[in-house]
């Protein structure tokens, strides 16, 4: 079925367009790309490890995480997925997943079967280099994660996550001033930055004291950026982002 | 195994009532935090701030009260 949306509203378009820029002509194939649309509730698989899918996940809406678990069932997620992602692209190549992928919020979903990504990829060499650039700034981004959970404390290692997702939200036209959606539940910031829940608890209390962040339901205002991402150590180099004024 | 639990104030940044539980032979096993606050469904409970030897590692543990806390680090040092 073909894609009912107009290639500005596209959200692959508009996520490849923060990294790479793209032709007219390459705009309207990748916005005609045939999906299969899917509704995906809150904390359900799109896909598990061990699977070998046919087709790639392309998130429209909503927020999903990549994860992998212990054998002991503890999970540890290694990137958020936000619209405009296509967390399991990987898989065109590779043809076993290495990891599952699950949705944290409520997510629309298309799959585009990996017979159309290939047949794009040769119409359009350009496109198969957008996604290969994707495909490597995922890879920077799994570095800098490494080295946050790593190597930084509380407060400055969930400053450094927000950072990143502020920027990559407003990449794709998600943040409206300092604010964003944020449906990251404490467990799920928990599992990704290796903290236990009570203890995302205290560092997200301590920023919201220290007038870092404010939050209100799901939403969270950055009332000083810059502090943030001084707190956070900051550097958005890593992600790559072709729109200098989003990475500012 | 006798577990002797000493007051004790824990600064986490919160100023929290805390634990410290010693083993039969007086060495330090754990330091317990009383969650108090605003932490949900865990308000109240008992949190294993930092386990030792048997009972360190990454696990999260929250305990509804100090028995439950008890019962679990008397089970992993038995």
């Amino acid at each position: 079925m073909p894609s009912p949306m107009s290639a500005d509203h596209h959200p692959l378009v508009r996520k490849l367009e923060s990294i790479f820029t793209l032709s007219h002509d390459e705009r309207q194939a990748l916005a005609n790309l045939p999906m299969q649309l899917a509704s995906i509730k809150a904390d359900q698989d799109i896909v598990r490890e061990g699977d070998s899918p046919s087709r790639s996940c392309l998130l429209l809406s909503g927020f999903a995480c990549t994860y992998k678990i212990t054998a002991q069932g503890k999970r540890q997620i290694v990137s958020f997925n936000l619209s405009g992602d296509v967390p399991d692209l990987q898989s065109l190549h590779l043809k076993v997943l290495d990891n599952s992928i699950s949705t944290i919020s409520a997510c629309s979903v298309g799959f585009i079967a990996h017979e159309d990504l290939r047949e794009i990829c040769e119409r359009f060499p350009r496109i198969t280099a957008a996604f290969w650039r994707e495909t490597l700034i995922d890879g920077a981004i799994f570095r800098e994660w490494v080295t946050n959970v790593g190597q930084r404390e509380g407060v400055s290692r969930m400053a450094h996550v927000l950072c990143e997702l502020i920027l990559r939200l407003r990449a794709v036209g998600l943040v409206e001033g300092h604010t964003c959606d944020l449906p990251i539940t404490q467990a799920e910031f928990g599992d990704a930055l290796g903290f236990t829940p009570v203890h995302v608890n205290r560092v997200l209390q301590q920023m919201r004291a220290e007038g870092l962040i404010v939050t209100k339901g799901t939403q969270l205002t950055v009332p000083d950026w810059e502090r943030l991402k001084e707190v956070g150590e900051f550097d958005p180099t890593y992600l790559h982002l072709e729109n200098k004024q989003a990475a500012a | 195994m006798t577990l002797t639990l000493q007051p004790v104030r824990v600064a986490t940044g919160f100023d929290e009532e805390g634990i410290l539980v010693l083993d039969g032979d007086q060495r330090l096993v754990a330091v317990l935090t009383r969650l108090d606050g605003e932490y949900g469904d865990v308000s109240g409970h008992w949190y294993l701030e930092v386990g030792f030897g048997r009972l360190s590692g990454r696990d999260q543990h929250t305990f509804v009260d100090l028995d439950a806390a008890k019962d679990w680090m008397r089970q992993r040092l038995a």
